[in-house]
C-alpha cells in the first residue's frame, strides 16, 4: 500500500490534471479539480515519512518526493485549500482556462514542498512563478502590467536564490537536503554570502519590507477566485523555503518578520481597496511566521508552521468573503460601501470569524498559533536592543502588530458591513459560495477551539517538556487577557484614528494639517518606492526593446551605428576581411601572445 | 590484425584515395563508389578501435617498430578514438549527400579521402611533428576541396585558406621546433615527462613554443580574431564540403589543442603558469561573445552559421582551459556533438538553397511550410545548438557551466550563459522567420523562372535543382543523432574518465 503511495510525486498528476480541467466542460472539470486536490490531501495524510524517488538528474542526486512533518503540513494545508477553492472558482463564474492555470500553479507548490533537494525546489520555485504569473495574465487589462511586474521581481528573486544555491553546492558538494540520504552534514544553505543571497532571494517571496511592493501591487488586480489561490501558494511555499534555508534560525530574520508584521499592518491600515488592504496583511501575517522561522529552534518553528497552517485558511476565506463582495456590488473601494450586513448576513458573519481569527482573538484559531510564536519570540530568543518593560524588543513588535491588525480589520469591518446603509439591494453569497466560505469558516473556530487537534499536525509537539523550550498553553488567563486587551486597544485606536483616518485620501489638502509626519513619511515612501519600481520597469523595458531590435533588425542598426547608406551589397559580408589583413591580424595576434606570455 | 588498427586507419584512406585517380583511366564516375567502400570500412575500423579501447584501455602503437621517444608513436584514449569514430561516421553520412549534390569528378574524391586520412592521423598521432603532418595534408585537402566550387568565389576563398592556414601551421611547425630545442624530444607523452624536469615550463623557450603552437592551432580552430578565413571558406565552398569541414576540420584541431594542452604540455603547465590559462580563457570568452555578434548581423545563413562556429569553439576551448575533469567531459561532448549539429545544418541549407533558392535570412521567411521535413529537422538541430534539453548541446553546455563552477571561475561561468543567450538570438530569429513569416520567394515565381531555361541547365539562383531523399535523409539523421547522443554520454564519460585520469590530475 505504502509503495503504491510513493509511485509518483504529487506534481505528477496534479499538473496532467491541471491541463485536463482547462480543456474538460466547465462543470466536469471544477469537479474533478476540487476532487483531486481532496484527494491529495488523504495522500498526503497517509504517505510514509522518508525519501522517496531518489534520482540522478544530469549527473546531480535529486529527491523528487519528500516527505517530512514540514512538507507533510504543507501539502495538508495546500490540498485543502485548493479544493475549496476550486469550487470557490466554480461558484465565482471563473471560466476553466483560469481554474486550469491555478491548478498547475497548485502542482507547482506541492513539487516545491515535497522536493528533497534544493536543485527541484529551484525548478518548482520558479515554475511556480510562471504559472502564478499566467494565472494573473488570464485576466487581462490591468493585471497585465502588474502580472510582468510580478514576474520581474519573481525571476530576480529566483535568480539570487539560484545563485545561492550553486553557491552552496560548491561548499558542500551535493545539492540534497541534509535530512535525506546521502545528504551533506549540515542543513540550510552555506553561511556568509550564499545566506544573504538566499534571504532576499527568498525575501522576494514572503514580502520582506522593501521587497514586498508587488504583493498589493499584484493581488487586488485578476479574478476574485484567482486572488484566493494567489494569497496561499507563493507566499507560504516562501516560509516554507525560509525553514529549509535557514533551519536554526537567523536574527537578522527574526527582525526582518517583527518589522514586516508591524509594516505591513500599518500600511494596510492606510487602504480603502479591499482586497490592497488583504495584501498588506498578507505582508504582515507572514512576518509573524518569518520571525518564528526567525527565532528558530522547536517551539518557534512549531509556531510558525502552525501559523502557515491557520493563515491559510483565514486569509483564503478573508479573500472569500471580499470576493463575494466585489461579485455582488461590483465596488472594490470600502469608501463606496457600507450596511452591507442587512444585505448579505451570512458574508458578514464568515468575515467576521476571519477577521477574529486574523487578529488572534480568544476561540478563534489564530489566537493559538500566533501565541506559539510572540511565546517563542520570550522565551526561546533574546531580549533583543529595546525591551519595554518585560516584553522583549520582537515580543513587542509582534504585539503591536496585533493592535494594527485588529484596527485595520475593525476598519474594514466597520466600513463594508456596518457603517451606515447600503443604497439598494444585493443578494447574500450564492449556495456554492456560501458552503465554500461556511466550511473554512467551522475550521478557523474548529483549530481554535480544538487546539491539540493542529499540535497533533505540528512537526514539534509544543505541550511536551522535552521537545521546547516552554509548553504553551492555548488557554491560560494571562495570554486570554492579552487577546483580549489587544482587541480592547484596536478598538480604542480605531476610535481615536477613524477621523484622520477617514480622510486620509480622500481630501489630500486637509490631510497635511492632522498628520504630516506620517503623511509626508509615506507619500515620500510609496512615490520613492513606486518611481524606483517605474524607473526600474521602464530601463527593463527598453532595455529590451534594444535588444529585440538587434536581433530582429541588425541591419539596420549596423547601418545606423556606420551612418552610412551602403548598398544591399555592402551589407551583405559586414566586416569582411581581406587575406593581407588576416595575416597581419596573425603576426600581430602571435606577437601579443607570446610578449603577453614571456 | 587488430594490433595494427591504430595505423590502418590512416592507411585505408590514403590508399583508398590512390584508387580514384588510377580508376578515371577507365571510368569517370567510379569515385564515389571507391570512396563509399573505403569509408564503409574506416567506420567499421574505427569501430572496432573504439571497441577496443571501451574495453581495454588505451592503444598505442609504433610505426614500422621503431621504439617510442625515437620513432613515431600513435596514441589513442577514450577522447581520440571517439573523434576518429566521428570522422568516420561523418564522412559516410557527407557520401550520402554528396552522391546526389557532387562535385562528381574522381579527382575531388581522392582529395576527399585524403581529408580524411588527415583528420584521421590528427586524431591518433601521438608525436608532435606527426601531428605537424597531418595537419597539413588535413589543410592541404581542405584548400582543395573549397576550390571544387564553380565560381571564382570558390576560389578566393580557397586561396585565402592556404595563405592564411599555411602561415598558422608554419608557426605552429615553429613551436615545435622550439619544443625540440628545448626537450630533443618529439613524443607528446615523453615531452609531458622532460617539460618542468628538463626545461622549467616558465622559461622563455617554453613559453615560446607554447605561443606559437597554440596562435598556429587556434587559426586552424578559427577563434576570434583569427577566424577571418573561415566564413567565407564555409560560405562558398560546393555544399557537400561545407557541411564536411564545418563538421570535422575546426574540430580535430580543437582536438588537437586539447592534446597539446594535456597530453604535452599538461595541466601542470597550466598551474605554473596562469597568464596562459587567463589568456586562452580570455581569448575564449572573446570569441563565444564576438562570434554570436557576428552571427547576429549576418543576413546570409550559412555565414551565420559559420560565424556560430567561431563562438561554439570557443566554449569548447574554454572548457577544455577550465581543466577540470566536469568541464574536459563536457568540452569534449560539445566538440563532438557540435560537429554534428553544424554539418546538419550545414547540409540543411544546402536542400533549402536547392529547393527553394533561398539563402538569406529574409529568404528563408515563410519557409517552413514548403520544406517542412528539412526545415523541421533544422529547427531541431539550431535549438539543440542553443542548448534546449535534452539535446546533446546542451549537455556539454551544462558539463562545462558546472565545470566552471565547480573551479569556481565566474567570470567564464557569466560567458558561458550569456552564450546561450547570444546563441538563441540568432536561431531564434532563423526558426521564427522559417514559421512564422510571410513567404518572400514563391513556389510561382520560382516555377516560371524554371520554365525559361532549358530543363537541365542550372538556374541561376541555385533554386529548382533537385534534391535526392539521400540528402534529406542525412539532414533528419544529424537532427535524431543531435538528441539520440544524450543517452550516449554516460559511457563516454566513463571511458573518458578511464583513459584520461593522467591527464587530469587536478
Amino acid at each position: 500500500m505504502s509503495e503504491f503511495l510513493t509511485l509518483v510525486p504529487p506534481v505528477a498528476v496534479l499538473l496532467p490534471v491541471a491541463v485536463l480541467v482547462a480543456l474538460l466542460p466547465r462543470r466536469s472539470g471544477h469537479a474533478l479539480g476540487a476532487l483531486v486536490p481532496a484527494l491529495a490531501v488523504a495522500w498526503v495524510w497517509f504517505v510514509p515519512t522518508g525519501a522517496h524517488l531518489q534520482t540522478t538528474f544530469l549527473g546531480f542526486d535529486a529527491v523528487l518526493f519528500n516527505v517530512d512533518d514540514f512538507s507533510r503540513l504543507m501539502g495538508l494545508i495546500f490540498g485543502l485549500i485548493a479544493a475549496v477553492a476550486v469550487l470557490y472558482s466554480y461558484a465565482s463564474e471563473a471560466d476553466t482556462t483560469q481554474t486550469g492555470f491555478a491548478l498547475s500553479y497548485v502542482a507547482t507548490s506541492f513539487g516545491a514542498v515535497f522536493a528533497g533537494d534544493w536543485l527541484s525546489l529551484l525548478f518548482f520555485w520558479e515554475l511556480m512563478a510562471v504559472t502564478s504569473t499566467l494565472l494573473v495574465w488570464h485576466y487581462g487589462g490591468k493585471a497585465v502590467r502588474a502580472g510582468f511586474r510580478y514576474a520581474l521581481l519573481h525571476g530576480l528573486g529566483g535568480t539570487l536564490l539560484m545563485a545561492a544555491i550553486l553557491q552552496t553546492y560548491v561548499a558542500k558538494g551535493t545539492f540534497l537536503f541534509a535530512s535525506v540520504p546521502n545528504g551533506p552534514e549540515t542543513a540550510g544553505i552555506a553561511a556568509g554570502l550564499p545566506a544573504a543571497l538566499a534571504a532576499v532571494g527568498i525575501g522576494v517571496n514572503v514580502g520582506f519590507i522593501g521587497l514586498h511592493a508587488w504583493l498589493p501591487d499584484t493581488y487586488p488586480r485578476p479574478h476574485v477566485a484567482a486572488s484566493v489561490f494567489l494569497c496561499v501558494f507563493t507566499t507560504k511555499t516562501g516560509v516554507y523555503g525560509m525553514y529549509r534555508a535557514f533551519p536554526d534560525g537567523h536574527v537578522a530574520v527574526a527582525y526582518m518578520g517583527g518589522g514586516m508584521a508591524v509594516f505591513g499592518a500599518m500600511f494596510a491600515l492606510f487602504q480603502n481597496d479591499m482586497r490592497r488592504l488583504l495584501s498588506y496583511h498578507i505582508q504582515s501575517q507572514v512576518g509573524y511566521m518569518v520571525a518564528g522561522v526567525g527565532i528558530g529552534g522547536a517551539l518557534a518553528q512549531a509556531g510558525a508552521f502552525a501559523h502557515v497552517f491557520n493563515h491559510i485558511l483565514y486569509k483564503g476565506l478573508l479573500f472569500m468573503t471580499a470576493g463575494v463582495v466585489i461579485y455582488r456590488t461590483g465596488t472594490e473601494s470600502l469608501k463606496k460601501l457600507g450596511g452591507l450586513w442587512r444585505e448579505m448576513p451570512l458574508t458578514a458573519g464568515a468575515f467576521s470569524v476571519a477577521a477574529l481569527s486574523i487578529a488572534g482573538f480568544p476561540g478563534f484559531n489564530g489566537f493559538v498559533s500566533k501565541g506559539i510564536v510572540i511565546s517563542a519570540s520570550h522565551y526561546s530568543f533574546s531580549k533583543g536592543p529595546l525591551p519595554v518593560g518585560e516584553f522583549y524588543t520582537l515580543e513587542w513588535l509582534l504585539l503591536l502588530g496585533g493592535v494594527g491588525t485588529f484596527m485595520s480589520f475593525i476598519k474594514f469591518g466597520y466600513y463594508a458591513f456596518f457603517h451606515g446603509e447600503y443604497e439598494g439591494s444585493v443578494p447574500d453569497a450564492n449556495r456554492l459560495q456560501s458552503v465554500a466560505m461556511l466550511t473554512v469558516a467551522a475550521l478557523c473556530v474548529a483549530y481554535g477551539i480544538f487546539d491539540s487537534a493542529l499540535f497533533a499536525i505540528l512537526p514539534f509537539d509544543v505541550t511536551n517538556e522535552a521537545v521546547v523550550d516552554h509548553v504553551y498553553k492555548t488557554y491560560t488567563v494571562p495570554h486570554i487577557v492579552e487577546g483580549v486587551a489587544l482587541a480592547a486597544l484596536g478598538l480604542v485606536g480605531f476610535a481615536a484614528t477613524k477621523k484622520p483616518l477617514s480622510k486620509l485620501g480622500r481630501v489630500p489638502d486637509v490631510d497635511r494639517l492632522y498628520n504630516p509626519v506620517v503623511f509626508y513619511g509615506t507619500r515620500a515612501l510609496v512615490v520613492g518606492v513606486t518611481e524606483l519600481y517605474a524607473a526600474v520597469d521602464r530601463a527593463v523595458v527598453r532595455a529590451t526593446a534594444v535588444v529585440v531590435r538587434t536581433a530582429t533588425e541588425p541591419d539596420e542598426l549596423l547601418a545606423q551605428l556606420r551612418d552610412t547608406s551602403a548598398g544591399d551589397d555592402g551589407l551583405a559580408h559586414p566586416l569582411r576581411a581581406g587575406i593581407g589583413f588576416s595575416v597581419l591580424i596573425l603576426a600581430v595576434f602571435v606577437t601579443v601572445a607570446l610578449l603577453l606570455l614571456s | 590484425m587488430i594490433d595494427h588498427l591504430p595505423v590502418l586507419l590512416v592507411v585505408l584512406p590514403i590508399l583508398g584515395g590512390a584508387v580514384p585517380l588510377v580508376v578515371s583511366l577507365l571510368h569517370e564516375r567510379a569515385g564515389w563508389a571507391v570512396a563509399t567502400l573505403t569509408v564503409a570500412g574506416q567506420v567499421a575500423l574505427a569501430g572496432l578501435l573504439a571497441w577496443t579501447v571501451e574495453t581495454s584501455g588505451t592503444v598505442s602503437y609504433e610505426v614500422g617498430g621503431f621504439a617510442a621517444p625515437y620513432g613515431i608513436e600513435l596514441v589513442v584514449d577514450g577522447l581520440s578514438a571517439a573523434v576518429a569514430l566521428l570522422v568516420a561516421v561523418v564522412a559516410l553520412g557527407v557520401l550520402a549527400y554528396a552522391r546526389h549534390a557532387g562535385p562528381r569528378s574522381n579527382s575531388f574524391y581522392s582529395l576527399y579521402l585524403l581529408l580524411v586520412a588527415g583528420l584521421t592521423g590528427m586524431s591518433v598521432t601521438g608525436d608532435v611533428f606527426n601531428l605537424y603532418v597531418f595537419l597539413e595534408i588535413t589543410g592541404l585537402a581542405a584548400y582543395g576541396l573549397v576550390a571544387s566550387g564553380d565560381e571564382a568565389k570558390s576560389a578566393v576563398a580557397a586561396l585565402k585558406y592556404l595563405i592564411i592556414g599555411t602561415v598558422g601551421a608554419s608557426l605552429y611547425l615553429l613551436g615545435v621546433g622550439y619544443l625540440l630545442a628545448a626537450t630533443g624530444t618529439l613524443n607528446m607523452a615523453d615531452l609531458a615527462g622532460k617539460l618542468g624536469s628538463m626545461a622549467a615550463y616558465d622559461s622563455t623557450l617554453v613559453l615560446t613554443a607554447f605561443g606559437l603552437m597554440v596562435g598556429g592551432l587556434t587559426v586552424k580552430v578559427a577563434l576570434f580574431p583569427l577566424h577571418t578565413w573561415q566564413p567565407d571558406a564555409y560560405a562558398n565552398a560546393p555544399d557537400t564540403v561545407s557541411a564536411f569541414i564545418s563538421a570535422l576540420v575546426s574540430t580535430v584541431s580543437a582536438y588537437a589543442l586539447a592534446r597539446l594542452l594535456f597530453s604535452v604540455f599538461t595541466v601542470e603547465f597550466l598551474s605554473a603558469v596562469p597568464i596562459a590559462r587567463w589568456a586562452l580563457l580570455g581569448l575564449a570568452c572573446v570569441s563565444v561573445v564576438t562570434g554570436s555578434a557576428l552571427a547576429v548581423s549576418q543576413s546570409s545563413v550559412q555565414r551565420m552559421l559559420a560565424y556560430s562556429s567561431v563562438s561554439q569553439f570557443g566554449l569548447v576551448v574554454a572548457g577544455f582551459t577550465v581543466g577540470t575533469p566536469m568541464a574536459v567531459v563536457g568540452a569534449s561532448v560539445h566538440l563532438l556533438g557540435h560537429a554534428v549539429m553544424k554539418g546538419g545544418l550545414f547540409a540543411a541549407t544546402g536542400v533549402i538553397e536547392r529547393k527553394t533558392g533561398a539563402t538569406t535570412l529574409n529568404g528563408y521567411a515563410g519557409m517552413g511550410s514548403r520544406v517542412p521535413v528539412t526545415a523541421g529537422a533544422f529547427s531541431v538541430l539550431a535549438l539543440a545548438m542553443v542548448g534546449v534539453p535534452p539535446a546533446i548541446g546542451f549537455v556539454g553546455k551544462w558539463f562545462i557551466v558546472f565545470g566552471a563552477v565547480k573551479a569556481e571561475i565566474w567570470p567564464v561561468v557569466v560567458v558561458l550563459l550569456a552564450s546561450t543567450l547570444l546563441t538563441l538570438a540568432y536561431f531564434a530569429r532563423l526558426v521564427e522567420r522559417l514559421y512564422f513569416a510571410e513567404a518572400t520567394i514563391h513556389a510561382d515565381e520560382q516555377a516560371d523562372a524554371t520554365a525559361d531555361v532549358p530543363a537541365d541547365a542550372t538556374v541561376a539562383d541555385g533554386s529548382g535543382r533537385a534534391v535526392s531523399t539521400g540528402m534529406v535523409a542525412v539532414v533528419v539523421a544529424a537532427a535524431v543523432l543531435a538528441v539520440a547522443l544524450t543517452a550516449a554520454v554516460p559511457a563516454f564519460e566513463q571511458v573518458l574518465n578511464e583513459t584520461l585520469p593522467q591527464l587530469l590530475t587536478q
